[in-house]
């Protein structure tokens, strides 16, 4: 009895002290894993996220890939840049969100084609638990973590006060626009034409919409100016539509006569500022939204703070005098890897 | 009392806990202090070679790039000279074979273009010419511009550099070679390059303006800055908050390599591993340790608290404490049965003395009152009276000296133990008095060691001896003889009561030590020896021999015990 009695409190001792001894060298073996910065650490798992863009062709979405794989070599996250054939496929872009979520990414970062066709599928993907960060062009959704967008109100309005300080005559003006459902579009054409209409001399807006593409675009700039042979102003809103609007105008041999205010920037449409057809370029910083996206995704994926849910990019106003400007050249001419 | 109150406050297992926690804080902060002073300077000298290695490499390859492309450029110069005809054929077959020459340009001395060589359509109408930038007129100078995009090439804008070379003379009317080399060579080179795990490579130019930055997207699109004095920094390594800035000016050029390591990474990660490591290490023997001293006390100080307890109590009232045993580790069990053990002896013990005490009140008692029996003094006093009467009056004053001496010493001032020589005294007044009264009945002799007087004895020891061998011994006899002998017995004393009495059977020696005495002879046998074995022990007592019709010898053994010793015992 008393033997017994003697055994098992010095067992018990041994017991904890093997147990604790076990815990401390399971806790040296994933230690050890865990040491290495917390880049290094996911390198067993890297986190998997999604940018569906718009197009993968554009200078634009090119820009806009290269900014976001910077940022996902930087936090070494594993990332898939997907976007539609076309710019008008927003039912493809839902079936990318969808394989997303099916696909478990940590987070998606979106550009919606249609600001409420693409929500449903959206707000499927935040119900799923993944944070949704918009880059560009905005969904109608209410649960989307952070929207990092060109202010394109702002945007739309620094084209048009261009236009209005570039002629000082009656301004008769042309908006070739987008998709009517593309909310960016809508904002640039509202910023435009409020910043125009200040001036108190424009005789007439009219307005087309087309689809987003080159071709499109070609035609409905030349219909407009068939039909409204005094427009001298034109805003052509995206890159597919500067370069649609420049041929148009080129073709109809009216580049003097017609000064194009465009979006965005691509290699035809830098040369299209040096021929006069288009007369200025309002440039985006589309690098900096793929890397801010990938950025905030990264944050959210490590619960980190975001420092707002709302991050207006810059713009720049690209010119025939300024595009060789040490500083535009280095936004406007993409380096070749 | 400041001993005592530091004493009281710590337990042995708060003790122990506290010494193992300072003694691991102490060793875990020694090592981080060692770590952090002798690897932090090994990493951060390592950090440093490595920043300096990677940045010599990356100025050896665009040294290389440079001279090859400057070199390109003195043979174009040459062969125009000699050889003005070629001089088409060799522009051509230059950006035929070299895919990393985008366009070859010539320019009269008024800086018109007189010439381009490209792969690639020009445009229709040229604006611009980046490529065509002033140099200094100065001879053979071959000049090296900073990046820029070429400008003349329809819908194609490669980033170049041109390496511009002016002649002092004019060949086949040209005063000015420039050769637009891509730029993404350099470009993709400098991308790869790595120093530590974040590091990284730029190339400025003299004025501090970035040529070309592995993230010049990025510095660009607004969203990274580098440190906008680092023009002013000399060739060398730099340390500038925890970021080694390695700066490298370029031979033959002002550019400058500017390596970019990161030392926090590389130091700080390893230290904060450590401290983190070290701080569980921490919390871990913290925990282990107060585990252990639960452990430990529940074992250990728990039941020794309980023990020290108990014997507070025992402590407190001896006689009534009950023992109960104390459960812990083997040795409080231990100590818990020997105290256990030691309780009951000592209670034990007590209840003894305790009995002895009474027991010998008892017997004291009662050899006095035999002392004061009044049959003897009335049998005495009429003795004198009568011995008056008959004028004897000598003998009348022996007798009551006698009679008062033995009481003197029956008495004793109360002490029970008085010296031998007192006792044989005693005896001997005793026998003075009853040879008067049963005059020459019997003899008696004393032998005395006088080596045995100072040694102690219990009083009234000899007289109920000497009384029982008068009284039962030579009741019927009428040549008695007493004798009293006193000897030392190697440590002991030996008294001995010898008569030559009718002696005594078997059964009646053993009666006398039954017997407790309360007949009207007096104290008996017993009530000596149970005296004599109270105050010196069970080995110490009376014997007694006999034998019928031979007479009885009573021997008497007691300790050597003198006054200044009596209380050793």
């Amino acid at each position: 009895m008393r033997n017994k009695r003697n055994v098992t409190p010095l067992s018990i001792f041994v017991c904890i002290f093997l147990l604790a001894l076990s815990m401390f060298s399971v806790f040296l073996i994933f230690g050890k894993r865990n040491q290495p910065n917390p880049l290094e650490r996911a390198t067993d798992r890297k986190s998997f996220i999604v940018v569906i863009g718009k197009s993968d062709t554009s200078a634009f979405w090119q820009s806009v890939s290269s900014g976001a794989h910077a940022a996902a070599a930087e936090y070494n996250l594993d990332m898939n840049f997907v976007a539609p054939a076309s710019e008008e496929d927003y039912e493809a872009q839902n079936s990318m969100i969808r394989a997303a979520i099916m696909g478990q990414a940590r987070a998606i970062i979106f550009s919606a084609i249609d600001y409420n066709a693409n929500a449903e599928a959206i707000n499927e993907a935040i119900e799923a638990g993944i944070p949704v960060i918009v880059i560009d062009s905005d969904v109608n959704s209410e649960g989307v973590s952070c929207r990092i967008m060109t202010d394109n109100y702002l945007a739309g309005r620094m084209a048009g006060e261009q236009a209005v300080r570039n002629n000082l005559g009656t301004l008769t003006v042309g908006v070739v626009n987008y998709d009517v459902n593309s909310a960016n579009g809508q904002q640039r054409e509202q910023g435009f034409c409020d910043a125009v209409n200040e001036s108190g001399r424009v005789a007439d807006i009219y307005t087309v919409n087309c689809l987003s593409t080159e071709e499109s675009a070609y035609e409905c700039t030349t219909e407009l100016l068939n039909e409204h042979p005094e427009i001298n102003t034109i805003a052509a809103l995206n890159e597919l539509m500067s370069l649609g609007s420049g041929y148009a105008v080129r073709d109809l041999g009216v580049a003097d006569e017609v000064d194009i205010y465009a979006f965005d920037s691509n290699v035809v449409s830098v040369g299209m500022l040096e021929t006069g057809e288009i007369e200025g370029l309002v440039v985006q910083n589309p690098y900096a939204m793929g890397y801010l996206g990938v950025e905030t995704a990264y944050r959210l994926i490590n619960d980190l703070p975001l420092s707002s849910d709302h991050i207006d990019t810059t713009t720049t106003y690209v010119s025939a005098s300024n595009m060789y400007d040490t500083n535009i050249q280095r936004m406007v001419f993409r380096f070749e890897g | 009392m400041f001993k005592r109150l530091k004493r009281a406050d710590f337990s042995l297992s708060k003790a122990m806990t506290m010494v193992v926690v300072i003694m691991v804080f102490t060793a875990v902060i020694i090592a981080l202090v060692i770590f952090n002073t002798v690897f932090r300077d090994s990493l951060e000298e390592a950090a440093i070679t490595s920043a300096d290695q990677s940045v010599e490499q990356v100025s050896v390859t665009i040294n290389n790039y440079t001279s090859d492309m400057i070199e390109i450029m003195d043979k174009l110069y040459t062969n125009s000279i000699e050889d003005p005809s070629s001089q088409e054929e060799l522009f051509r077959n230059l950006i035929d074979i070299r895919n990393d020459v985008v366009m070859v340009a010539t320019y009269d001395v008024h800086n018109n273009n007189t010439g381009i060589w490209s792969n690639y359509p020009t445009k229709e109408m040229i604006y611009t010419n980046l490529s065509l930038f002033p140099v200094p007129d100065s001879g053979e100078v071959i000049n090296i511009s900073a990046p820029h995009v070429v400008s003349v090439l329809e819908n194609y804008y490669p980033w170049v550099v041109t390496i511009t070379k002016t002649a002092d003379e004019t060949f086949s009317n040209a005063a000015k070679i420039a050769i637009d080399v891509r730029f993404s060579a350099i470009a993709r080179y400098i991308d790869e390059v790595g120093i530590g795990r974040h590091g990284y490579c730029f190339i400025m130019d003299g004025d501090g303006n970035i040529i070309y930055h592995p993230q010049q997207q990025l510095i660009y699109a607004g969203l990274k800055r580098e440190m906008p004095d680092l023009m002013t920094l000399s060739d060398g390594s730099h340390m500038i908050d925890g970021v080694i800035y390695t700066v490298k000016t370029l031979d033959n050029c002002d550019w400058k390599i500017i390596g970019v390591a990161y030392l926090d990474e590389t130091v700080n990660e390893r230290v904060s591993a450590m401290i983190s490591a070290s701080v569980l290490i921490f919390i871990i023997v913290v925990l282990m340790t107060f585990v252990s001293s639960s452990l430990f006390s529940y074992l250990f100080t728990k039941p020794a608290k309980k023990l020290a307890h108990a014997m507070k109590d025992f402590e407190d009232n001896a006689a009534d404490f009950v023992f109960e045993p104390i459960e812990g580790s083997v040795e409080v069990n231990n100590l818990s049965d020997s105290f256990e053990h030691l309780v009951k002896r000592i209670q034990r013990l007590m209840e003894e003395v305790k009995n002895e005490e009474t027991t010998l009140r008892k017997t004291e008692l009662k050899a006095l009152q035999a002392q004061i029996n009044p049959h003897f003094l009335y049998n005495t006093l009429d003795s004198i009276s009568w011995m008056c009467e008959e004028g004897k009056n000598e003998e009348a004053v022996a007798m009551v000296n006698a009679l008062a001496k033995l009481f003197r010493i029956s008495i004793s001032r109360g002490h029970e133990i008085i010296p031998i020589e007192k006792e044989v005294q005693h005896a001997e007044c005793y026998l003075q008095i009853q040879k008067y009264r049963y005059t020459n009945h019997f003899d008696y002799e004393f032998e005395v060691e006088e080596s045995c007087k100072e040694y102690l004895c219990n009083k009234i020891t000899l007289q109920p001896l000497i009384e029982n061998a008068l009284y039962h011994g030579l009741n019927m006899i009428d040549e008695g003889h007493i004798a009293i002998r006193i000897f030392e017995d190697g440590e002991d004393v030996i008294m001995e009561v010898e008569d030559n009495g009718s002696g005594m059977t078997e059964e009646q020696v053993e009666e006398l030590f039954v017997n407790d005495g309360t007949d009207h002879h007096g104290i008996g046998v017993k009530n000596v020896n149970d005296r004599i074995k109270i105050y010196f022990g069970d080995k110490y007592g009376i014997k007694v021999r006999s034998e019928l019709d031979e007479g009885t010898c009573v021997t008497i053994r007691i300790p050597k015990i003198t006054e200044e010793r009596k209380y050793e015992k």
